[in-house]
């Protein structure tokens, strides 16, 4: 007799668990960075985003047998964006709002990190900078369709199933997100033209 | 400005949303249009300046860690959900379900699920937890948690909120309309609700990941309870319509799982 954990039918899990998790390595694990940085769009603080992403994964392995073809990298964004949105109705109704920042509105743009971008701390080139506080000036709905479409390169059918909004919505919020982002860039570049004269 | 069909046109050429055909039409348009020209310049100086002018940040170090420790937890002892692991979903369960409207009500309805499974023969508690859950879904605002005849939408949301990934399919031309989906716990688990409609009844197509003997059909408090396996789920359809039209949904539901199971 070995000691062995008498074996108990185990939900959802096709295979042994180490084969399963060795296709969690493969397909899903090469997109937590982009998850990380997603995360950092959405969330408040870089530890929100930290816990939102662990959250995430962990969701994710669990219903990793579930997930039969389609985007592996819009999948593990749809859970996050669940994950950030959960844990933000979680704090609201706890009443724990963390110090908002400077006359920041305390809901619907609790996912405006108000002036600094994600990386704040160090210092970078003037058009990062830049760029950064200006998609940061946009609102939560835009500010995510530019970062999905322009950044992660996502398609729209995706973009759709990740916001969980339709696909009209989706193209008619990128084509305004688009306008209020180039319409503040091109603002800020005269100015810095401005300063320069 | 060109006009909002054009735009629409326009975001969705320079996505690569066309099909070739479309693509063709839009490509011809562009040749005697200046306006459309100049617009895609500046989609395209837009994008790189974003490609280029964002931070690449990776995942820290500490964070891909603790995310690799907790998946090989997760690996090495996958029956911990069942107990240790257990706490830690019903706490997070009820976060989402305090979420909703009538927060105190459902604290309350998700107090006596916690204690019933223990003191209730097990059987009689899975029937009464699928009618409570069944009847706590008909009050106002707690129908459904994700909104969609769309099974493309409530299939990902599932994967967020509930333990399993049950088949979702929409039956609108059979008369069953797909409500949408929604989290909800019993058999020590966060279980998945279906929501369709049908006439003017509500019916709930649970499931869940069960053992030992699937529980017989049965009526309870007037409400008709159906229940069938697929694979390793449970599936429980809940409503007050009659035994037929319930079946109906149940044989529709299976005929759907079968196909695409060997499609």
């Amino acid at each position: 007799m070995t000691d062995e954990p008498k074996s108990r039918v185990v939900t959802v899990e096709r295979g042994s668990p180490e084969e399963k998790r060795a296709r969690f390595d493969a397909q899903v694990l090469p997109h937590l960075d982009a998850a990380y940085r997603f995360a950092r769009w959405l969330a408040r603080s870089p530890a929100d985003a930290d816990d939102v992403v662990q959250e995430a994964m962990l969701r994710a392995f669990r219903g990793f047998d579930g997930l039969r073809g389609g985007d592996v990298k819009a999948w593990l964004f749809t859970i996050l964006r669940n994950c950030h949105l959960t844990a933000l109705a979680q704090r609201e109704r706890r009443g724990f709002v963390p110090l908002p920042a400077d006359g920041e509105p305390e809901y619907g743009t609790a996912m405006v990190s108000a002036a600094p971008g994600p990386e704040s701390a160090s210092i970078r080139r003037d058009e990062e900078r830049s760029l950064e506080r200006l998609l940061g000036d946009l609102s939560p709905e835009h500010r995510e369709v530019l970062i999905l479409r322009e950044i992660e390169e996502l398609d729209y059918r995706d973009i759709a199933a990740v916001t969980q909004a339709p696909i009209g919505t989706v193209m008619s919020r990128l084509a305004r997100a688009r306008a209020a982002l180039r319409a503040r860039w091109s603002m800020s570049t005269e100015e810095e033209r401005d300063a320069v004269r | 400005m060109p006009c909002a069909e054009t735009e629409r046109r326009l975001h969705a050429y320079f996505d690569g949303e066309l099909d070739a055909l479309g693509a063709a039409a839009f490509e011809s348009h562009l040749e005697t249009c200046a306006e459309c020209r100049a617009a895609l310049v500046h989609l395209k100086a837009l994008r790189s300046a974003l490609r280029a002018g964002l931070p690449h940040e990776r995942a820290p170090a500490a964070l891909t860690a603790r995310i690799t420790a907790a998946l090989d937890q997760e690996t090495s002892a996958p029956e911990r959900r069942r107990w240790p692991a257990q706490r830690r979903s019903t706490q997070s369960f009820g976060r989402g379900l305090l979420a909703g409207a009538g927060g105190g009500l459902l604290a309350a309805a998700l107090a006596f699920f916690l204690i019933a499974p223990q003191v209730i023969s097990p059987r009689g508690a899975l029937l009464d937890d699928l009618v409570n859950a069944h009847v706590r879904s008909l009050l106002p605002a707690h129908l459904v948690d994700v909104e969609s005849t769309d099974r493309h939408t409530v299939k990902p949301w599932f994967a967020g909120h509930v333990d399993v990934s049950p088949a979702v399919y929409d039956f609108t031309a059979q008369g069953y309309r797909l409500l949408g989906g929604r989290a909800d716990y019993f058999e020590h688990q966060r279980a998945a609700a279906l929501v369709y409609q049908h006439a003017a009844h509500v019916i709930n197509v649970f499931s869940w990941a069960g053992e030992g003997a699937l529980p017989a059909d049965s009526t309870r408090n007037g409400y008709h309870l159906a229940f069938w396996e697929e694979g390793n789920l449970r599936y429980c359809a809940v409503s007050d319509t009659g035994w037929p039209e319930l079946l109906k949904l149940v044989s529709l539901i299976r005929a759907a799982e079968g196909q695409e199971g060997h499609g």
